[in-house]
């Protein structure tokens, strides 16, 4: 579940631009020293990358992440991450 | 923290590159007419080269990549076919001593027009949901009462002005205005994210194009219009603000060095 939606996550920026997935990446590093797959425990620490880089615009970034793990709510962590981000 | 000394940066130099050019421009048409077609169009040239230098660096980062990526490459269309124009302004005018508008410089301005906006609206579209009914209202209110007085003069012009010259300086006001709609809501939905410094450039870029271009029109429709016209200077003004946009992006993506990005896709 955790490669999901770390798949997930990735696919909603590269839709955006590669650079975009790196800035995202680079800055959950230096932010918070964790990978894009680390999100599926700390869905706060994306939440908080993607308002600093998307302002105003962030909840269509986390609306298209949530499409893409639609399926997958069932899951807990999912279920969590979904809930946390873009609240 | 370092992207606020580098925004802090830029500001002072783009500070310096305003007050650069048009003390340029001034002192140049101060000095004759000649010298102030000369430094002019000299400088649209670098200008506009820059820009399309900047360009390439920001599309081949982008690569294609999603929307962006796309979007990028439109700008770049934009900026080739400006520099194209200013390219065939001067030289009609440095080296054939003709009058260069209405010419073939003003197909490459406006040509670069298609491509500006499908910049804008390529790079808001993955953020389009966010765009409400009165953002679109209030921009496109904003943008029609900004041609209107180009518009206006357009029915009113001097009769020695031919229907030609009429339409094509027209044009560029009504161009710009449109284009403003959707940089007004990038403004709006980058709102205090990173990216906004860009588009706030690049949406001032955009009213000083509208104010360049309908003081251009006043100055053919009264025939007073001569190269080094304070109209010139907002238009090079606006190709700072556009490079300066562009440049900030470059800053915000570059690439960095031993990323360790531990992706399942990339």
């Amino acid at each position: 579940m955790k490669a999901l939606t770390s798949v997930a996550i990735e696919k909603a920026l590269l839709d955006i631009g590669k650079p975009f997935l790196d800035k995202v990446s680079n800055k959950l590093q230096k932010k918070y020293n964790c990978y894009i797959p680390d999100c599926y425990e700390h869905p706060e620490y994306l939440d908080n990358v993607l308002r600093s880089i998307f302002g105003n615009s962030t909840g269509t970034v986390v609306e298209s992440i949530r499409e893409l793990l639609a399926e997958y709510l069932d899951d807990d962590g999912i279920h969590l991450l979904v809930q946390k981000i873009g609240a | 923290m370092q992207i606020n000394s580098t925004r802090a940066h830029a500001q002072k130099s783009l500070l310096s590159c305003i007050i650069g050019i048009g003390l340029l421009i001034v002192i140049a048409t101060f000095l004759g007419n000649d010298t102030a077609k000369i430094v002019t169009d000299f400088t649209y040239i670098s200008v506009a080269g820059t820009l399309v230098v900047l360009s390439i660096l920001l599309a081949a980062r982008f690569k294609k990549t999603g929307s962006h990526g796309k979007a990028w490459l439109f700008f770049l269309g934009t900026a080739v076919s400006w520099f194209i124009a200013e390219t065939t302004w001067s030289i009609l005018e440095i080296v054939y001593h003709t009058n260069p508008f209405p010419s073939l410089a003003d197909v490459f301005y406006l040509g670069g027009y298609p491509f500006l906006l499908c910049f804008v609206i390529y790079y808001i579209k993955p953020v389009k949901k966010a765009a409400t009914k009165r953002m679109l209202i209030g921009a496109a209110i904003i943008s029609i009462s900004m041609m209107l007085p180009s518009i206006y003069m357009a029915y009113n012009f001097d009769p020695k002005v031919s229907l030609t010259e009429n339409a094509i300086a027209t044009s560029y006001p009504i161009a710009d205005s449109i284009v403003f709609i959707p940089a007004l809501i990038g403004v709006i939905l980058f709102f205090r994210g990173e990216v906004n410094f860009t588009w706030s450039l690049v949406c001032i870029a955009v009213i000083l194009q509208v104010l360049g271009d309908t003081t251009f029109q006043i100055a053919t429709f009264t025939n007073t219009y001569y190269t080094g016209h304070p109209a010139d200077i907002l238009l090079l003004w606006s190709y700072l603000f556009f490079s300066f946009g562009v440049y900030d992006h470059i800053k915000i993506f570059k690439k960095v060095q031993n990323n360790k990005t531990k992706s399942t896709m990339a």
